[in-house]
């Protein structure tokens, strides 16, 4: 176990070392600090209202207002429905609406999960194949210390490096979020875009599973990429192949939504956010306990995989 | 004299790649406190059979013992007694030396940092070792590749191609921690190279290689023996009357090669030759002592003493 602990440690000294490391949690900070700066400059109409006790006056005024603005100007036909439609939530469902702070910040800042997932995948690519590169595995394999092991603490920092930068994902818009919106309590019943329409719940609610579900795609492309780069020890192939993959993804399902093995495919499976909208799922036959047995399957064989070419093959030549 | 301990064994070592048979049935001991040179000519074998005997490829047929332990069934408790440097001495070139060393101490217990200052002092990088080891010179990378080799007191150093691109002081230096190594800390080592002149001043003992087969395995002789007759080579003029005065004073045979006289002497008697000659007025030109047998025995072997 201290082994272990160790090994990791090792990891992550060799991981930090490196400027490419650093350069994506600087481009993430960047990117977080540039769309609050987006959101200040043009969206603060909406965003900084803030509403008295008559709210439900208020927004209905502001609709006569939108409505009238619609007949005028054709931009406006284009972006009032959607405030519209908001408002008209409000009202239905006796929300008060809240003026945007850091959580609703954060809340939106949750597509950057996208690149956290990409920079994992670069990781996990180069975890074990940079070692071939370097020619530094035949003095790692060298050890008092079974391959499985080192291969177990590299795939643990790839997923240390995952919530790491996800911890830091939620730092940096929690901090820019504060210093340009405030901060309100974030348990408070907020609405919210919901696929088509809107829906509303606990703030925090909503961002932890956001979040969360976003880690699936994360979990499974990392684990396919430290696969690939395992068995073909390349980190080009295996980053080149799981991006393409996780891009292409929805693409091969629609692709293949027609025949009915398309449920077993990993990309039908990976947005388990299908069973929480309140939607049917994807196909039918599926259900969420259905996705997660589907997911498991896929990682353990992406992990069997891994631990095969690792702890079985000659490490031999360069 | 009871032999010193058996510290590593190889038992009818087979590699088969494909259909290729690399490694065609290996057998020899290596003994506590020797140096055994691992002789053979490029391609011959001698980094795969190393690759075997650390772990990193598997082994087709046979086995590899350290310290009787298996390195197949029993990795973990074969490995730890060794240390080594497979090809090239490979480093993570972000990191400095210090923290590529403390990389490999962390894998194994008990190694403080008071160990790792000493053996970064008897390799002398003390200067350089919070330095990137990508600027390293290829020296100064061999040099590490040996700490990291040693950190954990290895009774076995097994050492590929050690002096490959270094400039001959740096050859003696490396020879000079391997002797001490060896004479003081009792560590068997091992050292592959193709090239006969450096192993025959390193080894106590030396295997020759080729084709995967072990075709000579010889014990290299002092040449302090001093009572052994060695073929020296005089050239002085003028030389027929040098051959007579030779033959007059020596009781062996002259024999006459080009300009030079060939003569079998003890090592002793050279310097007292030498002056008599001298002292008659002969023009010396030139005296060398033909240092070994081993080169003539092993040049057939080998085929050439080969340089890549
Ligand atoms: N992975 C491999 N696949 C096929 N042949 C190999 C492989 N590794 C080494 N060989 C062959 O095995 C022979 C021995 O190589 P090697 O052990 O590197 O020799 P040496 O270290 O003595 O120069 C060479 O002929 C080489 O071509
Ligand atoms: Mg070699």
């Amino acid at each position: 176990m201290t082994n272990l602990i160790h090994l990791i440690w090792n990891e992550q000294i060799k991981l930090y070392a490196r400027k490419s490391t650093w350069v994506m949690f600087f481009a993430l900070a960047i990117l977080v600090l540039a769309s609050g700066i987006i959101s200040r400059l043009w969206d603060s109409e909406f965003q900084t209202t803030e509403y008295g006790t008559n709210w439900q006056v208020e927004l209905q005024e502001e609709n006569i207002r939108l409505t009238s603005e619609m007949d005028n100007d054709e931009l406006s036909k284009l972006s009032n429905p959607f405030q519209l439609e908001k408002n008209m939530y409000h009202i239905e469902n006796e929300i008060k609406p809240l003026p945007y702070d850091g959580w609703q910040f954060l809340y939106d800042n949750s597509f950057f999960t996208t690149l956290i997932s990409l920079f994992t995948i670069i990781i996990a690519a180069g975890i074990v194949s940079n070692e071939f590169k370097w020619g530094t595995i035949k003095l790692l394999l060298i050890r008092p210390i079974s391959r499985s092991k080192i291969l177990l603490s590299k795939y643990l920092t790839v997923l240390l490096f995952a919530f790491t930068l996800i911890f830091f994902l939620i730092a940096i818009s929690l901090l820019t979020g504060a210093l340009f919106f405030g901060l309100n309590n974030p348990t408070q019943t907020v609405v919210l875009e919901h696929g088509m329409g809107y829906a509303h719940g606990s703030l925090l609610n909503v961002i932890l599973k956001d979040y969360g579900l976003s880690l699936v795609t994360l979990l499974m492309m990392a684990s396919f990429a430290f696969m690939i780069s395992t068995i073909f020890r390349s980190s080009s192939m295996a980053i080149g192949l799981a991006v393409t993959l996780m891009l292409a993804g929805n693409s091969i399902v629609l692709f293949a939504s027609h025949y009915s093995w398309a449920k077993y495919i990993l990309f039908t499976n990976t947005n388990l956010g299908q069973y929480f909208n309140g939607a049917e799922p994807m196909m039918e036959g599926m259900s969420l306990s259905f996705s997660v047995t589907i997911l498991c399957i896929y990682l353990a064989l992406f992990l069997m995989a891994s631990w095969v070419a690792f702890t079985k093959r000659d490490i031999a030549g360069h | 004299m009871d032999k010193p301990a058996v510290t590593l064994q190889l038992i009818n070592l087979k590699k088969k790649i494909g259909n290729k048979e690399i490694i065609k049935g290996l057998d020899f001991e290596i003994h506590s406190g020797e140096v055994f040179g691992f002789l053979g000519p490029n391609g011959a074998g001698k980094t795969t059979t190393i690759r075997m005997m650390v772990g990193l490829i598997d082994i087709t047929e046979g086995d590899v013992l350290i310290e009787g332990k298996s390195i197949k069934t029993d990795f973990n408790n074969a490995i730890q007694h060794v240390g080594a440097i497979v090809e090239n001495p490979e480093m993570y070139p972000f990191l400095s030396g210090w923290k590529n060393l403390k990389q490999y101490a962390r894998m194994v217990p008990g190694i403080t940092d008071h160990r790792i200052h000493e053996i970064i002092s008897l390799v002398g990088l003390e200067k350089a070792i919070h330095e990137k080891a990508g600027r390293y010179s290829l020296g100064m990378r061999q040099r590490l590749g040996i700490a990291q080799a040693l950190l954990h007191k290895p009774s076995i150093l097994i050492l590929d191609e050690p002096t490959n691109g270094l400039d001959p002081s740096g050859i003696r230096e490396i020879r000079k921690y391997i002797r001490a190594l060896a004479e003081q800390e009792n560590v068997s080592v091992i050292v592959s190279s193709h090239l006969l002149s450096e192993m025959e001043l390193l080894c106590d003992r030396i295997g020759v290689i080729k084709n995967g087969q072990l075709v000579a395995l010889e014990e290299v002789k002092t040449t302090e023996n001093s009572t052994a007759l060695q073929d020296v080579f005089i050239e002085a003029e003028p030389l027929a009357q040098a051959k007579e005065y030779l033959e007059m004073q020596l009781s062996t045979g002259i024999r006459l090669k080009g300009k030079e006289l060939i003569l079998s002497l003890q090592k002793e008697e050279i310097p007292s030759i030498l002056k008599k000659m001298i002292g008659q007025g002969f023009d010396v030109y030139g005296v060398n002592v033909l240092q070994s047998t081993l080169e003539d025995k092993f040049f057939n072997l080998i085929g050439e003493n080969s340089i890549d």
